[in-house]
């Protein structure tokens, strides 16, 4: 793993106030501008057989990855991806293990039984033992803490079916094939539904892409880009298998990573179709947002949009989502710094808990009380979001728009 | 007692460090040429605690540095050697936006931007626009006293703040200045703004705000050459027009800039860019606008464009405002300057310019704020090579030389620092450097706030 060249960055600063562990510390080196003099100097060690000073590697680990600095940087300085390159490299040259979330992520993420396995788990989080051990736990600081405090967020029930089994395919249009994303499908399963139908909606035709596995893109982030590769390929193969014009994502983060695909595998004789298959991935608001919008009546319902930071700043889409909420009748109240990260960010809830809580206790004091609904795109976003709310006594259930949306269009019977 | 365990037991022992990461991290500002590491960083949450650290950095006679944003372009909050940054980051509280008086109360660390999103919903803005708004902070600059493409019609820094709370270099806290806007005898707040942290450390500030325009208008005017672009900046003043403000790129600046996150599309092979902003009450901007246009028409313009909406506006000014940082993807590093000449000046000392940049052989790009004759010239070098930091350092002496042989100085609105001061004492004589030097002792005589900057030591 080599190091990402971070050499446009003159120094300039307008990166900080964009960051959310800046905003967080008011802590230079826990700020881009300091995590890339930093950067430098621990490759500088490794370089040299070293493994760089411990403290440099905690500021430069409490990265987000939520790539607001990026978006705002007048030279594209690449930030994330240094981060993310810098933990591979430790995780490669010995000096950590993976983290044990991501060790966690790798036996439920990847295939439908492990799936299926991590939908029982939240499933017995909901039972009444299960609630207990959540409780106990919940009173305890690290890892386990933070889990059982995003097991709080997790919607009710847990249902017992994958995603990916209540999609209606069919509809007149060009060909649009859904990417699963693993929470999604396992979790939030009844949006898939959702999200073809409003595809359907609005002028495509939705077809079926069986052969697809994990995006990657924890593990992208965790340090461990090998696994991510090996699924990359067998994404990049089975949507060429199932020949659809786009591929539509529900979950912000697996848009994001599938949408890097071809920086992913540069070296990779997939490169060429790795390049290809990432033309056609759209975010499903990208795609609904083009399509045929029939008129729907107004609803009394106010939301407020809580911008996914790889939807926002990875991708650049912001706009698309409060349009189409609008479009089904909802009135939209402001959220302020709605693109400033909830501590969700992949793993990172559980592999940073104080930095995580710090953001989640930000995010939800800024949601204003005069919004019945939160809704954003990304399934981190709406468990921690959820389970902050809840955590702060308040009532207000986080929802992925494409449910709201599609409850509207239900509703008025054109779905 | 050591200095730090008494810092510790001010603010609390997380908020003081000492450790080798963060210290690097602390070492520059957004001036690149000077790098010092510094004793401790030190985080104070409130104006107390902020006069509790200068009390015991005194006893002990250790100096120190407040810093807010580190965007400071003449190393303003570079580290002091042997010193403490006092980072003021954690006060960062709007506290109050009052309409009806039209000012707003914050802390130092508020970011520039913040303060006019606040005041937004009131229909009012803070004026003071420096191109870093997005990241400098209220108190840096009140201390630089920041100017912005906007000051030339609405003022700097100094016209915009009514009163402060500053902690002074033995620790005791005053407020200076009234919400009246009139100074109580001895206008100690005028002093203060733009004394680059070296009399006080603000940390309370009343600011002004101020309606937002009724109409304006922002053209966009492409010439073939810089000296066309130059004469109609001439004409527009001379006619009387005072624009909100009146920017100038040149053809190397822009392909930098196009290359970055706000591309607008200009033409590869252009001379100079013209970015001009009317505002004020409808008919005036109308007219104003059309007087604009025709001005550089007369001059040769390639062409000319009225921004459409206000989306478009803002990719214009965004794609200036960032030109500094995007010289990142034309060269490894880049100094810039910050001189003043005579508006009138202008085509000579950009070709004087130039030659200093073909004496060293460096190269460099311009963005000016044309319309008050304060030029940014971005000089281009590799950090890495010894010889060419030397030639580039030599280059923006020699630029200054220019500014100050056409009757100019050598700074608008980035501060003196530890850049300019040789420059400094060029431009003043000695009776005014003693002079400047004695108004420093009298505040600081122990020479605790941000020793260093400004002046050479003697």
């Amino acid at each position: 793993m080599e190091p990402v060249d971070t050499s446009a960055c003159v120094h300039c600063g307008l990166c900080l106030p964009s960051c959310p562990t800046y905003l967080v510390t008011g802590d230079e080196s826990e700020s881009p501008r300091g995590r890339v003099v930093l950067l430098n100097q621990l490759w500088g060690a490794l370089a040299v057989g070293g493994s760089g000073d411990p403290g440099a590697a905690r500021a430069v680990d409490s990265c987000l990855d939520c790539r607001a600095c990026e978006e705002v940087c007048p030279a594209h300085v690449p930030v994330g991806h240094a981060v993310e390159a810098f933990r591979a490299r430790a995780v490669q040259a010995g000096h950590r293990r993976r983290p044990l979330a991501a060790r966690a992520a790798a036996r439920y993420f990847g295939t439908a039984r492990g799936l299926r396995r991590f939908q029982r788990l939240g499933q017995w989080a909901q039972r009444p033992a299960g609630r207990a051990v959540l409780r106990a736990s919940g009173r305890l600081g690290g890892t386990a803490g933070a889990a059982a405090h995003l097991g709080t967020g997790l919607p009710e029930p847990v249902g017992r079916r994958l995603g990916r089994e209540g999609i209606r395919f069919g509809g007149e249009g060009p060909s649009v094939a859904l990417f699963y994303g693993c929470v999604m499908d396992s979790v939030y399963q009844a949006t898939a539904a959702h999200a073809a139908d409003l595809l359907r909606l609005s002028g495509y035709r939705v077809v079926s892409a069986p052969q697809q596995v994990c995006c990657g893109a924890l593990h992208t982030h965790a340090g461990d880009p090998g696994q991510a590769e090996a699924w990359a390929r067998q994404n990049v193969a089975g949507f060429a298998a199932a020949g659809a014009e786009w591929v539509a994502v529900t979950a912000a983060g697996c848009g994001a990573a599938l949408k890097e695909y071809e920086h992913l595998l540069e070296d990779d004789p997939a490169h060429e179709s790795a390049r290809q298959f990432q033309q056609t991935v759209r975010d499903v608001a990208e795609l609904v947002a083009l399509g045929r919008r029939p008129p729907l009546p107004a609803r009394v319902q106010a939301v407020t949009v809580h911008d996914a930071c790889h939807l926002a700043h990875a991708q650049g889409i912001r706009q698309e989502v409060r349009d189409l909420l609008r479009w089904a009748g909802y009135e939209l109240v402001e959220l302020p710094d709605a693109d400033v990260c909830c501590g969700s960010a992949g793993l990172y809830n559980l592999t940073h808990p104080a930095m995580a809580a710090a953001l989640q206790r930000r995010k939800v004091n800024t949601i204003p009380e005069a919004a019945d609904v939160v809704a954003t795109s990304n399934p981190g976003c709406l468990l921690q979001i959820q389970a902050g709310l809840r955590r702060a006594g308040r009532t207000t259930p986080a929802v992925h728009w494409v449910d709201l949306v599609w409850q509207a269009a239900s509703d008025a019977g054109v779905v | 007692m050591g200095v730090v365990e008494d810092l510790r037991r001010v603010v609390g022992p997380g908020s003081v460090r000492t450790d080798a990461a963060l210290l690097d991290a602390y070492a520059q500002d957004a001036y690149t040429l000077a790098t010092v590491r510094p004793l401790a960083v030190v985080w104070p949450a409130s104006a107390d605690e902020v006069a509790g650290v200068v009390r015991v950095l005194a006893r002990h006679g250790v100096p120190l540095v407040a810093r807010g944003g580190g965007t400071s372009l003449s190393g303003g909050s570079t580290p002091v050697p042997g010193g403490v940054v006092v980072h003021v980051s954690r006060l960062n509280r709007i506290l109050r936006v009052d309409p009806l008086a039209s000012v707003a109360e914050v802390e130092p660390g508020v970011v520039n931007t913040w303060v006019s999103r606040a005041a937004a919903a009131a229909g009012l803005t803070y004026r003071p626009d420096p191109s870093s708004q997005q990241a400098c902070t209220i108190g840096g600059n009140i201390a630089e006293n920041a100017g912005g493409p906007h000051c030339l019609r609405y003022g700097v820094t100094l016209n915009h703040i009514l009163m402060a709370d500053v902690v002074w270099a033995d620790g005791r806290q005053s407020r200076v200045g009234t919400l009246a806007g009139d100074p109580e005898g001895l206008d100690a707040l005028s002093l203060l703004v733009g004394s680059e942290g070296t009399l006080g450390i603000i940390t309370r500030a009343w600011v002004r705000l101020e309606p937002v325009a009724e109409a304006s208008a922002t053209v966009l005017a492409v010439f073939g050459t810089v000296d066309e672009a130059s004469e109609t900046v001439s004409e527009v003043i001379a006619g009387g027009i005072v624009p909100a403000a009146l920017e100038m790129m040149d053809n190397l600046a822009v392909s930098a800039v196009e290359r970055g996150q706000y591309r607008v599309g200009y033409p590869p092979d252009l001379g100079a860019v013209l970015l001009v902003e009317v505002d004020g009450l409808t008919e005036q901007v109308e007219e104003d606008a059309a007087r604009v246009q025709a001005i550089a028409a007369r001059h040769g313009v390639a062409h000319l464009q009225r921004a459409a909406s206000e989306a478009e506006r803002t990719l214009w000014w965004a794609n200036r405002k960032t030109a500094f940082g995007a010289m990142g993807l034309i060269s490894r590093n880049y100094y810039v300057q910050d001189g003043v000449i005579p508006r009138s000046r202008l085509p000579e000392a950009l070709r004087a310019i130039e030659q200093v940049g073909r004496q060293h052989t460096i190269r460099i790009a311009n963005v000016f704020h044309a319309g008050d004759g304060n030029l940014h010239p971005l000089l281009l070098y590799d950090g890495r090579d010894a010889g060419e930091v030397a030639r580039v350092q030599g280059a923006g002496h020699a630029v200054l030389d220019v500014c100050l042989r056409l009757g100019g100085t050598v700074s608008g609105e980035h501060g003196i620092g530890v850049e300019k001061r040789a420059d400094l004492a060029r431009q003043l004589t000695a009776p005014e450097m003693a002079f400047q030097r004695a108004v420093k002792d009298a505040f600081d005589p122990m020479a605790r706030l941000n020793p260093g900057k400004i002046f050479l030591p003697l």
